[in-house]
């Protein structure tokens, strides 16, 4: 094996650790999005995430009885939704869902 | 005060400060940055490495893994796999939708929203029951929206619901929404009370919530009041009469439910009454199965996998809330003030209690311990310190002044009865924690009764010494106290009756809880013998010391005194016959099963790394740390004599223990339920001695049995009794403890096989 190839890999292995424990936001395919802690990776990108908690888009019926909560309490200003939030502790996030991932520094 | 309230006070104080220059004014600016840095949420800097991250890890090599050096494996198979529908609570397949369709606010028939209401009515049976709420009642779309995190007092199924005026809608947002918010609330009442006692989470109860609350902004009060609302709507609506009823009944219950927990005065017959009020009108309801949904799981906070809506037939759920209501009234009936005052009436009842069949669910164990360990006192006069030192006087110091009231009351230093009443006290302080959870464990789960005994022991073994010590000063002080030198070890007989009652009580109910395996009954039965040997050598030198205290007394003609040596005297004859008859019963059954080891009808199965040491070591570990008095050990077992008694003599032994057990039951049948102290569970004492004469029935039925086959294949065979066996030609069963006469005692079967 060559010895740059090597090198890189260890390079590669070093950069995720300096990930571990930091908080990641993961969006998956369906358009949830896991906030946790990293606690482990792999080659495939499959993501254990500790402490986490899931958001999703508020559906569209949510939404409307938002609105119409926002009508019959007659206050001014713009309706606002909350995305659902939900605590499911320790997940496996696999790679192959992952649309997007950002990390809070 | 709030963190922006702090800002805000610093900054006037700082505002203030401007202008002069003596440095306040300076502090409070810096006082303000600091405090508004530390207030204000730090901006989260968030930064896309979808890139970066993937094209590292690709590097990576197949099963490489970067981990935390802190997260194990071990951990790592508790992970939720996300998108693994079996895994996942909030995976939403393709052709599904994420919320059901069901609108909750829309117009329901009567005869639906009875169907609702009956429905979560079986749901709340199985909560009871121990299932988690995301299976039961959270299913219930209903539920779901009233106690949706963004839903806020009056809690309303839909922000103008109560303009509807129209029959259908105000079914279900007068009626529906009323009974919704009272079982929810039920919940909530329920909760607490088993949390505020002792219980086993998950395996006696799922307390878990999955991130909602029952309420909080809506008192107990607030919701009876809808619930008027709903009767009085309910009274003016232009509705069916039978179903107008049936819609009556329902929040009669709930409301009858609600008003029992906030208050356990009340008498739960009432909610008998309205159970039997919902189910007769049962028929009337039109099922609306969309009304319920496991998809509410996917919006519940859960580190479970998704997990079905359970199922309860009507059935079921009606018998379930039957026992509930019989349960809490017998709670009730058991601890009126006749049998709390005594503490061995008392106990005899906390085990009626834990024997009812079946037994109480873990709610009514919880109301029975709020009965009992709520308060201070257990009795309008009678605290757990007044209950133990009855206890002490009525095992082994009747008539005796140490455990006079009066002696309690004397505050002269110099008085030798208000020494000995402060050694007793400071004895009674250390063992007044295990003397109440003698009461607290049998409230318990059965399997928790015995494990929490097993803990006991050692705590009652260690308390013998301390009762050695105590009475060793009692002495030397009371000297002058008593009559004559009647004088004996009493804290210490008191503490060895406990330690070896407990015991007992572990071996008998490792019997009813089926640990120990067919061949571990020989030896099991020998010990438990044991044990009853020892209690009853003490309980005769307890009678023996009573009775020459009693000549004394008899002298001085103290007749108040004597009445109570009396009282005492039978209850320790009680308590000796019933040790007797126990004793009988496990000397008959340890021979038969010894007997059946040698026909080879229960045998040691190979077990390649256990020997019989380390067997003996992990059965008896409850045991195995009792300093005082221990248990025989293996050598002992093995050294009985029995083993070199032949079979056909071994026949004898079983019959003359049964005979003597049968006898010893039939003296007890004589005793008045006030000398054996079971008032107020006189039936139930009958009964147990019924149960037990069964079993001296069943002894003799299988012993003579076994026998016969001996004989007959004996002579068959041309065998010696001395090395038959009937393996091939019977089989025996240990039967289940539902098919037992009595559930402590597993009498094992014989069976012939079919030619």
């Amino acid at each position: 094996m060559p010895s740059s190839a090597l090198h890189q890999r260890s390079k590669a292995a070093e950069y995720l650790e300096g990930y571990l424990n930091k908080t990641l936001h993961v969006q998956i395919a369906d358009g949830r999005t896991f906030v946790g802690q990293l606690k482990c990776t792999d080659n495939e990108c499959n993501l254990i995430l500790a402490m986490t908690h899931e958001y999703r888009q508020p559906s569209e019926a949510a939404v409307k009885l938002a609105a119409d909560r926002h009508e019959a309490s007659r206050e001014e200003g713009n309706v606002k939704v909350d995305m659902k939030k939900r605590f499911v502790g320790l997940v496996v996030v696999p790679g192959q869902y992952i649309s997007k991932m950002e990390v809070e520094d | 005060m709030s963190a922006g309230d702090i800002a805000d006070e610093i900054s006037q104080l700082a505002i203030a400060g401007e202008g002069e220059h003596n440095g306040v004014g300076t502090a409070a600016e810096r006082v303000l940055r600091e405090t508004r840095r530390v207030l204000r949420p730090p901006i989260r800097k968030i930064r896309d490495v979808t890139e970066e991250f993937a094209t590292a890890a690709e590097q990576l090599q197949p099963g490489q893994l970067v981990k935390d050096d802190f997260f194990t494996l071990f951990e790592a198979v508790s992970a939720l796999e996300i998108m693994d529908p079996k895994m996942d609570s909030g995976f939403v397949p393709t052709e599904d939708t994420l919320e059901p369709d069901f609108d909750v606010c829309s117009d329901l028939p009567a005869e639906q929203v009875l169907w609702i209401m009956d429905q979560l009515f079986c749901h709340l049976a199985a909560w009871h029951d121990g299932y988690p709420l995301s299976q039961t009642i959270f299913t219930s779309l209903h539920v779901d929206r009233l106690i949706s995190p963004d839903n806020h007092p009056p809690y309303l199924l839909h922000r103008s619901d109560l303009d509807n005026t129209t029959l259908s809608s105000g079914l279900v947002h007068h009626v529906l929404r009323a009974y919704c918010l009272a079982l929810i609330k039920s919940c909530a009442l329920v909760l607490h009370t088993v949390q505020s006692q002792n219980f086993y989470e998950e395996e006696d109860f799922v307390t878990h919530l999955f991130g909602r609350e029952l309420l909080p902004g809506l008192s107990a009060n607030d919701q009876t009041t809808q619930v008027e609302k709903a009767f009085e709507w309910l009274s003016a609506a232009d509705i069916e009469t039978k179903l107008r009823h049936a819609l009556d009944a329902r929040l009669r219950f709930i409301v009858t439910y609600l008003a029992l927990l906030v208050d356990a005065r009340h008498p739960w017959d009432d909610l008998l009454e309205t159970i039997q009020g919902v189910a007769k009108s049962h028929d009337l309801c039109h099922p609306l199965p969309e009304a319920f949904s496991e998809k509410v799981q996917r919006q519940l906070a859960t580190s479970t996998p998704p997990r079905p809506m359970l199922e309860v037939s009507w059935d079921d759920a009606t018998t379930k809330w039957k026992n509930i209501a019989n349960d809490v009234v017998e709670a009730g009936r058991l601890t009126i003030p006749a049998i709390t005052q005594d503490p061995h009436c008392l106990q005899r009842a906390t085990w009626v209690f834990a024997y009812r069949d079946p037994q109480p669910n873990t709610f009514v164990r919880a109301h029975m311990q709020t009965i009992l360990f709520g308060g201070e006192r257990i009795a309008d006069n009678t605290t757990f310190f007044d209950l133990m030192l009855t206890d002490i006087r009525d095992l082994v110091l009747a008539g005796d002044p140490l455990v006079d009231l009066d002696s309690f009351q004397i505050e002269v230093p110099s008085d030798p009865r208000h020494r000995c009443a402060r050694i007793m006290e400071s004895f009674m302080d250390k063992a007044l924690d295990e003397y109440v959870n003698i009461y607290r464990m049998v409230c318990q789960n059965r399997c928790r009764i015995r494990r929490t005994f097993t803990q006991a022991i050692s705590i009652w073994d260690g308390l013998e010494t301390e009762a050695m010590r105590t009475d060793a000063e009692l002495q030397h002080f009371s000297s002058s106290l008593h009559l004559d030198n009647t004088y004996f070890d009493p804290l210490l007989s008191w503490t060895k009756l406990y330690k070896l009652q407990i015991m007992a009580w572990t071996f008998q109910l490792g019997f009813e809880t089926d640990i120990y395996l067919p061949d571990e009954l020989c030896m099991m039965y020998w010990m438990l013998a044991k044990v009853l040997h020892q209690r009853i050598r003490l309980l005769e030198s307890v009678e023996h010391f009573l009775v020459e205290r009693m000549r004394s007394l008899n002298r001085k003609r103290d007749t108040r005194r004597l009445a109570e040596c009396l009282a005492s005297q039978d209850y320790l004859r009680s308590l000796r016959l019933q040790a007797e008859a126990t004793l009988s019963l496990a000397k008959a059954l340890w021979p038969y099963t010894e007997a059946l080891h040698r026909l080879h009808l229960i045998s040691v199965p190979r077990r390649d790394y256990a020997d019989e040491r380390l067997l003996y070591e992990a059965r008896m570990k409850p045991f195995l740390s009792v300093t005082n008095d221990p248990l025989p050990d293996l050598e002992e077992f093995h050294e009985d004599p029995l083993g070199a008694v032949p079979l056909n003599e071994v026949w004898g032994m079983i019959d003359v223990n049964v005979k003597q057990a049968k006898s010893t039951l039939g003296e007890l049948k004589k005793v008045t339920p006030g000398q054996v102290k079971c008032v107020g569970t006189e039936e139930q004492w009958k009964r147990e001695i019924k149960k037990l004469e069964t079993t001296c029935v069943a002894i003799a039925v299988q012993t003579s049995q076994l026998k016969r086959l001996a004989e007959q294949y004996g002579k068959e065979q041309g065998q010696d009794l001395s090395d038959m066996d009937l393996a091939p030609f019977a089989d025996v069963s240990i039967p289940k403890p539902e098919a037992r006469y009595h559930l402590w005692w597993p009498v094992p079967q014989v069976k012939e096989r079919k030619k």
